[in-house]
């Protein structure tokens, strides 16, 4: 008897310290708040925005199915206008002054790195629909991505123009950020590797309009093909001082290069760019009801990197739901730990943008699509994916 | 020929980019020098006079703008936006000078800069408000495919640049040294209280010196929103590179602001090309210059007056 009763105490008092240390108490009434991280305005606005509207229908979804033991789940969303120094305050108020759970962004990874340490020490569960950069995962174990590592896009990219494409002679004009950046230096380690010939690596800055110094150069150095891994704001400019200069070399770029509003900054001169992006699978009956959905709220075509965003956003929001709990008068418990591995064991998840695995480090097991744009529509040519060294076709 | 190893014809494309940029810079720059030449003050909330002007033609301009109606009626329009937004900037410019400067007139010479510095904050950021941050592409009025010279490539766009910065330039010189209005304004400059008992309206050589420096930059808006699409703040880096021409130049001498901007232009695009100054230090070359430019030869390059008025 008295076994029992210490047995008893003992997990009473454990029950105690878990509740006081490791899992949070939602009080009845108050709702399960959700952060989005991304550029809201600036020239990245459009990116953030398209992004956002993806976390808010499926935060919709959630509290239309009940959402946690009848807790609903709410939006927070913080603007970075894509830079760091805003980034920073912003996951200050979200793990703060929020005290959020889980949250969508950031979208660039300049900001996904800066941000990070922050997430994991506040234990928020981040899941980045679009940061691609190869460190990002290794930044802690609440940190997750539901979009491609750049280093397999990178890489990919490398073998295909050396191999399937037979470019001999490559330019390289990056912005400097880590996005940019990561997939020049990667892409150009791989293809030099591959036997390519690196003629011409050119830099500018985020936010630079002119480009022409560097075009100049470029066609100076005559090369098969120019690869701008940069964000649609620079290469709308690009492509069309590349024009004026004469430069007549194919383009290649990254999946930066995927927003719509390319066809709106670049118009025609998007057409026959080629670009690596994470490869579409056959689309799924859930991709096709999200687009409808989407379209039919907001008026306009989701990107790819929302069909990341509305995955990662239900992924938190069913980890959360599955292991928090009703506890004494009314709350909800939500155990921060019990949420990260729940969503780190997320494997062949059913999404939007399709099957979702995460790797043992959080990062995403991908294929690897070629696009490129024909009538400003984009469109998806060959599928590949790394077959230990070896690039493999996916037919 | 093959200077520094670089192929005369990519040397001859380096021209054009650095010529044309400088250009615009010098437009600009015109405004800061003769608001100095006058009132001794640096407007430091041209730039966002300039932007908000370009908003003014560009939401004019796609008003009327319908590619069915053919080629001259764009390029009509185009110039009829061009008067929009100097007319717009014009007026925006004197209104700040009653507003925000002629009160502080007598006040120390800190004052009004900080005044020009909170009205530069205030446009920019009513512009994100209104009109939003995202860029806006500024269609060309004309077809802006690229003309070969010598291995290196013009657009029509640059040659306007080139042309319209001349003209603009030229016409400017004329007035300031051949019309009454003009002996007026370098009186004006030169020394208001006797100006003014001269039976000169200095008030209104000021607003009209405020109107032209703002219609010009105007210009320079249009010509670079075309190149480089209209967001607010499209005026900030474009006015601060356009004030150190001025200063290159010699602050308050228009000739002085012409050197400087096409000088600044240059030497962005040389010393990228010749230096191998990192493209992405770029920015560091103007204010680099603008640095050694202060301490070797503080009056500019043209040096208006050796003295400093007492």
């Amino acid at each position: 008897m008295k076994k029992l009763l210490a047995v008893l105490f003992s997990l009473m008092l454990l029950s105690f310290v878990a509740c006081g240390k490791d899992s949070d108490v939602i009080e009845s009434g108050k709702t399960i708040k959700i952060g989005f991280l991304g550029p809201m305005t600036g020239d990245a606005g459009n990116y953030g925005k398209l992004m956002s509207q993806s976390v808010k229908i499926a935060i919709e979804e959630f509290n239309a199915a009940g959402g946690a033991e009848g807790f609903n789940a709410e939006l927070i969303v913080e603007d970075t206008e894509g830079k760091v120094e805003k980034g920073n305050p912003a996951i200050e108020k979200l793990a703060g002054v929020d005290k959020v759970f889980g949250i969508v962004g950031a979208v660039f990874s300049s900001v996904s790195l800066a941000v990070a340490p922050k997430a994991e020490a506040a234990k928020i569960v981040m899941i980045s629909p679009s940061s691609t950069h190869k460190d990002l995962p290794g930044k802690g174990k609440f940190i997750f991505r539901d979009v491609m590592s750049d280093a397999l896009q990178a890489v990919v990219f490398g073998k295909y123009l050396a191999k399937v494409d037979n470019v001999k002679t490559v330019a390289i004009l990056y912005v400097k950020n880590d996005y940019s950046q990561g997939l020049a230096m990667d892409f150009k380690a791989q293809y030099e590797k591959e036997g390519g010939k690196v003629v011409a690596v050119e830099t500018a800055l985020q936010g630079d309009k002119d480009f022409k110094t560097q075009l100049t150069k470029i066609k100076g150095a005559n090369p098969e093909a120019l690869y701008v891994p940069n964000y649609v704001a620079e290469i709308a400019q690009i492509l069309e001082q590349a024009k004026q200069l004469g430069l007549k070399t194919k383009i290649y770029s990254a999946d930066g290069f995927s927003n719509p509003q390319i066809f709106e900054l670049a118009g025609d001169l998007s057409n026959g760019v080629i670009y690596t992006q994470a490869a579409e699978q056959p689309a799924s009956q859930n991709k096709i009801n999200f687009e409808a959905k989407y379209q039919a709220k907001w008026g306009e075509k989701p990107d790819a990197f929302s069909l990341n965003a509305y995955d990662g956003a239900k992924i938190i929001l069913n980890a959360i739901k599955e292991t928090s709990s009703k506890g004494m008068s009314g709350v909800l418990k939500v155990d921060r730990d019990k949420v990260r591995d729940f969503v780190a064991k997320t494997k062949d998840y059913d999404g939007a943008s399709g099957k979702i695995t995460f790797t043992a480090d959080g990062d995403l097991v991908a294929n690897i699509g070629i696009y490129t744009v024909e009538n400003k529509q984009f469109k998806q040519l060959k599928m590949f994916k790394l077959d230990g060294e070896k690039l493999a076709e996916i037919k | 020929m093959n200077l520094f190893n670089i192929p005369s014809n990519e040397l001859l494309q380096h021209l054009i980019n650095g010529l044309t940029l400088g250009a615009i810079y010098s437009l600009i720059a015109l405004g800061y020098t003769m608001v100095y030449g006058i009132l001794k003050f640096i407007n430091f909330a041209h730039g966002e006079i300039l932007m908000a002007g370009t908003y003014a033609g560009y939401y004019f301009y796609y008003f009327l703008y319908d590619p069915s109606k053919g080629a001259a009626y764009t390029i009509g329009i185009f110039i009829a936006a061009l008067v929009i937004a100097m007319i717009a900037s014009a007026i925006l410019g004197v209104v700040i000078e009653k507003v925000a400067y002629k009160p502080l007139r007598k006040a120390p010479r800190l004052a009004p800069l900080l005044s020009a510095i909170g009205v530069s904050i205030i446009l920019a950021n009513l512009a994100a408000l209104f009109f939003g941050t995202k860029s806006k592409k500024f269609e060309y009025p004309f077809n802006n495919s690229s003309m070969d010279i010598g291995g290196s490539s013009i657009t029509p766009n640059q040659l306007m640049i080139l042309a319209v910065g001349l003209i603009m330039m030229a016409g400017l010189k004329l007035f300031v040294d051949r019309t009454r209005l003009g002996k007026a304004m370098r009186a004006t400059s030169q020394n208001q209280p006797v100006a003014a008992l001269m039976g000169i309206n200095v008030n209104l050589i000021i607003s009209l010196t405020f109107a032209i420096g703002s219609a010009l930059a105007a210009v320079a808006g249009v010509l670079i929103a075309l190149e480089y699409k209209v967001y607010p703040t499209m005026g900030t880096m474009a006015g601060l590179k356009a004030f150190i021409a001025a200063v290159v130049g010699g602050i308050g001498n228009i000739s002085g602001a012409m050197l400087g901007g096409i000088i600044l232009g240059l030497l962005e695009t040389f010393g990228v090309v010749i230096l191998g100054i990192p493209q992405g230090l770029k920015d560091t070359i103007a204010f680099s210059v603008l640095i050694l430019i202060l301490l070797l030869r503080p009056s500019g390059i043209l040096m208006k007056n050796i003295r400093e008025k007492v």
